[in-house]
């Protein structure tokens, strides 16, 4: 596949912008916070071209902040969707009837899918893989081990992110030509939303995780809250930690940092008092 | 080498491994990375190693996912390597002290790590709105380096008094509060997910978010395998492919019709 910009191309943004992007993802956890997550590292690496497309300064202010949204991905393959937010910044500026509110949909409905995809295949396999060669010859003093863990990790790490950037661009660009002119615009963004939060759900699940051993009953017939509630619905409790704090957080009854240290205290009186594990 | 000196090298250690998220989450700061840096320190890097390599495995579960946030490695493989190197002793002791000292770290940079770095996370969105775009690089450059840098100085000051003396500090943390603290691991991310579902969570399409939680609920199927499924058959619904899907009229209708039940705060 090349990822040159294609032949009949007549855009602002360069191969030298792209690979600005690619340098400037780099840092994206830098600043990660439960607050927002990847904000800044995002809108961090999107600077050159904003501040390329938009000369004014309203226009670039607006940008910038429309990049200060939540954002969440498997950060090694976080220029996929800045190259199709370059892409779709492009076209919004040079076209005022674009629909500036849809880069940040498309580049939301990406989070989910991208994540769970990226995070199986860099955390779970390819960190797994070069630990498993490293740790083989670590634990024989060989030096080797912990340089060769570097490398099988860091080889795709660095090149697929490099790649990514101009492909998502090159998909940016041509799935708008394409998105526009048949006119399916909005049934895929429609899937895109859909797409986005069934796989929250899931990660929900995946990811949030407590069990209440509270016990019920005499000797054999000794059974706990857990099981009675994994027999009406399994993963209740922690859906209903989520609809607490959803709740929470959208009638903006509470500050994050207050939420977490809420959350900490919750767990450690749960394991004071037993009723949480 | 004197004792002072290496603690001021691991103290070194320690903060330089904060640009693991500055250079692209490159992993430096796995303790089988770790684990070879101190054992160079310490002057015994086969040793090191081999502890490191021990700490990798205990440690191969941890990783940030999501809103999960693993124990602190960084300070539980340093301290663990460099203390059980200096007793003269395996890589067990390596672990004994690691592992508390690892949740124990989590818990102190939780508290002070993250509430920084979400002033500088105000502070940015004033320089953006202010239309100040080199404040707000230069408050994302130091952000990470002084919210994590923080806790560096635990390190040196922990190797310094040793081992008996960091043992004896941890043991006096009940067990309670550590069990309390994996507990809380279990529970931050439900505050990370509804803090990501506030963005994209449509009143009309609030199912789909419950049809994927109970899939993992019911089934223990991962995301990955959800998001197949889902892919598929938005597809086949969609008929993204040609413009013409299997319900590809009929589709808002079933979007209406999949609504309701008990779900208000949505």
């Amino acid at each position: 596949m090349s990822f040159n910009i294609h032949a009949d191309y007549d855009g602002k943004i360069t191969k030298k912008d792209l690979q600005k992007v690619y340098l400037r993802s780099i840092p994206m956890e830098h600043s990660w916070n439960y607050e927002r997550m990847m904000h800044s590292g995002y809108c961090f690496a999107m600077l050159p071209i904003l501040k390329k497309l938009y000369p004014k300064r309203e226009d670039y202010i607006e940008a910038m902040q429309r990049h200060m949204e939540l954002y969440n991905v498997t950060m090694y393959i976080s220029t996929l969707p800045l190259g199709i937010s370059a892409a779709m910044e492009e076209k919004n500026a040079e076209d005022p009837n674009f629909d500036t509110s849809s880069i940040n949909s498309v580049k939301t409905a990406f989070m989910g899918p991208l994540s769970g995809i990226g995070d199986a295949l860099y955390h779970g396999t390819l960190r797994i893989i070069a630990m498993g060669i490293g740790v083989s010859l670590a634990m024989k003093g060989n030096v080797l081990g912990p340089i060769l863990f570097w490398l099988i990790f860091n080889i795709p790490n660095f090149g697929v992110r490099y790649l990514l950037t101009f492909l998502g661009y090159k998909l940016g660009i041509e799935s708008l030509d394409k998105l526009e002119k048949s006119g399916i615009m909005d049934k895929v963004m429609q899937a895109a939303s859909i797409l986005g939060l069934v796989v929250t759900g899931a990660m929900t699940a995946e990811n949030v995780y407590f069990s209440i051993p509270i016990k019920f009953g005499i000797g054999s017939d000794a059974t706990t809250v857990q099981k009675i509630l994994d027999g009406i619905v399994p993963g209740i409790g922690p859906l209903v930690l989520f609809g607490i704090c959803y709740y929470i957080f959208k009638k903006k009854k509470c500050n994050p940092i207050v939420m977490m240290l809420i959350l900490m205290a919750l767990g450690v009186v749960g394991a004071f008092f037993g009723f949480l594990a | 080498m004197s004792l002072a000196m290496q603690a001021v090298l691991l103290g070194i250690l320690g903060f330089l491994t904060n640009f693991e998220w500055f250079l692209g989450t490159c992993m430096i700061q796995r303790p089988i990375i770790l684990g070879s840096l101190t054992g160079l320190i310490m002057g015994d890097v086969a040793t090191g190693t081999i502890m490191g390599a021990t700490m990798e495995l205990a440690f191969a579960g941890a990783a940030s996912i999501g809103a999960y946030d693993p124990p602190d490695m960084v300070s539980g493989t340093i301290l663990g390597v460099a203390l059980a190197m200096k007793a003269g002793a395996g890589p067990e002791m390596a672990l004994t002290i690691g592992l508390p000292v690892a949740s124990v770290v989590l818990a102190i940079s939780n508290v002070t790590g993250y509430p920084i770095l979400q002033l500088f996370a105000h502070l940015m969105d004033r320089d953006v709105a202010q239309g100040k775009d080199k404040a707000f690089q230069f408050h994302f450059v130091i952000s990470g380096f002084i919210a994590w840098g923080v806790t560096s100085p635990i390190i040196p000051i922990a190797y310094y008094l040793g081992a008996d003396k960091v043992t004896g500090i941890v043991n006096v943390i009940p067990e309670f509060v550590q069990t309390g603290m994996e507990i809380a691991g279990g529970l931050l991310p439900a505050m990370g997910f509804a803090m990501l579902a506030q963005t994209i969570m449509k009143k009309k399409l609030a199912p789909f978010f419950f049809i994927g939680y109970f899939i993992v609920a019911y089934s223990g199927v991962s995301t990955t395998g959800v998001s197949l499924f889902a892919i598929l058959i938005l597809a086949a619904m969609f008929g993204l492919t040609n413009g013409t899907g299997m319900f590809a009229s009929s589709q808002p209708a079933a979007v209406e019709e999949l609504e309701g039940g008990d779900f208000d705060e949505f």
